[in-house]
């Protein structure tokens, strides 16, 4: 068994895509229509192309549980899920630059240093470096 | 303060108030990233910031979920994939990490990965970069 694809809920598709690929640097890998409404929408990292893919899958648009369940992990500022970076103070300063609001700046935890920002579809997305 | 920022700030004083703990490992952590193609062990890794080699596993360990030979193991794999990908033949890649032998290296590859060097250098020359 093996981990292929992680989902990351998102309140519209497209302007996930657009966040996701413009502001992060991720690729469009797999987008094949699913009904009129939604996609099988996947991003790899342009480092790790053969890596896991980010599924951006539009539960909230549809399933009232799960657009709840985002809302409450957002406004407790939990993130969804985090990305590795090898500079975290680098990359914050590059998203910023982009216009991304973050949440919490470059903050050192023990051995990892994170950052968490606002991915514009629903999810606060945490950012880690190893030290 | 949110929910989040309060458990980081809590965690941050009960599992993290060691500095120099933390320091000991991430020295650790940064020496064997630097030299994962020489020959590591925990008693040259232990003299780096003075300390025991049983104290710097445990220590290790705790922070990191790991022991330093588990990392060392990750990072030279990881390095593997990189040079294979390159195009780098696979005795040489076997020997730029730092193995010995090319049948040692070639079937621990193979258990952490479940394809064989050559098989991964072979998939990697056919995936097409953006």
């Amino acid at each position: 068994m093996k981990v292929k694809v992680i989902s990351v809920p998102v309140m519209d598709q497209e302007k996930a895509l657009q966040f996701y690929t413009q502001k992060l640097g991720f690729i469009k890998k797999i987008d094949v229509p699913l009904s009129e409404h939604s996609r099988w929408l996947t991003v790899v990292s342009k480092e790790e192309q053969d890596g896991p893919q980010i599924l951006l899958e539009p539960a909230p648009q549809h399933f009232e549980p799960a657009k709840v369940y985002q809302k409450a992990l957002f406004e407790a500022g939990i993130p969804y899920t985090q990305f590795n970076v090898d500079n975290a103070a680098q990359e914050y300063e590059r998203l910023v630059n982009l216009g991304v609001e973050f949440s919490i700046t470059p903050t050192e935890m023990g051995t990892v240093k994170i950052a968490v920002f606002n991915d514009t579809c629903g999810n606060n997305i945490q950012l880690v470096e190893m030290l | 303060m949110t929910f989040y920022l309060s458990e980081v700030t809590r965690i941050r004083s009960t599992c993290y108030g060691n500095q120099a703990q933390l320091e000991t490992v991430m020295v650790t952590r940064r020496y064997i990233n630097h030299n994962f193609d020489k020959k590591l062990n925990l008693k040259l890794l232990s003299h780096i910031h003075f300390t025991s080699k049983f104290h710097l596993l445990r220590l290790f360990k705790r922070y990191y979920g790991q022991t330093p030979q588990q990392y060392l193991t990750d990072k030279r794999i990881e390095k593997a994939k990189e040079l294979l990908s390159k195009g780098t033949p696979v005795n040489e890649t076997c020997f730029e990490i730092g193995f010995e032998s090319p049948c040692s290296f070639s079937t621990l590859f193979k258990s952490r990965t479940g394809i064989s060097p050559a098989g991964f250098q072979k998939r990697a020359t056919f995936a097409m970069p953006v």
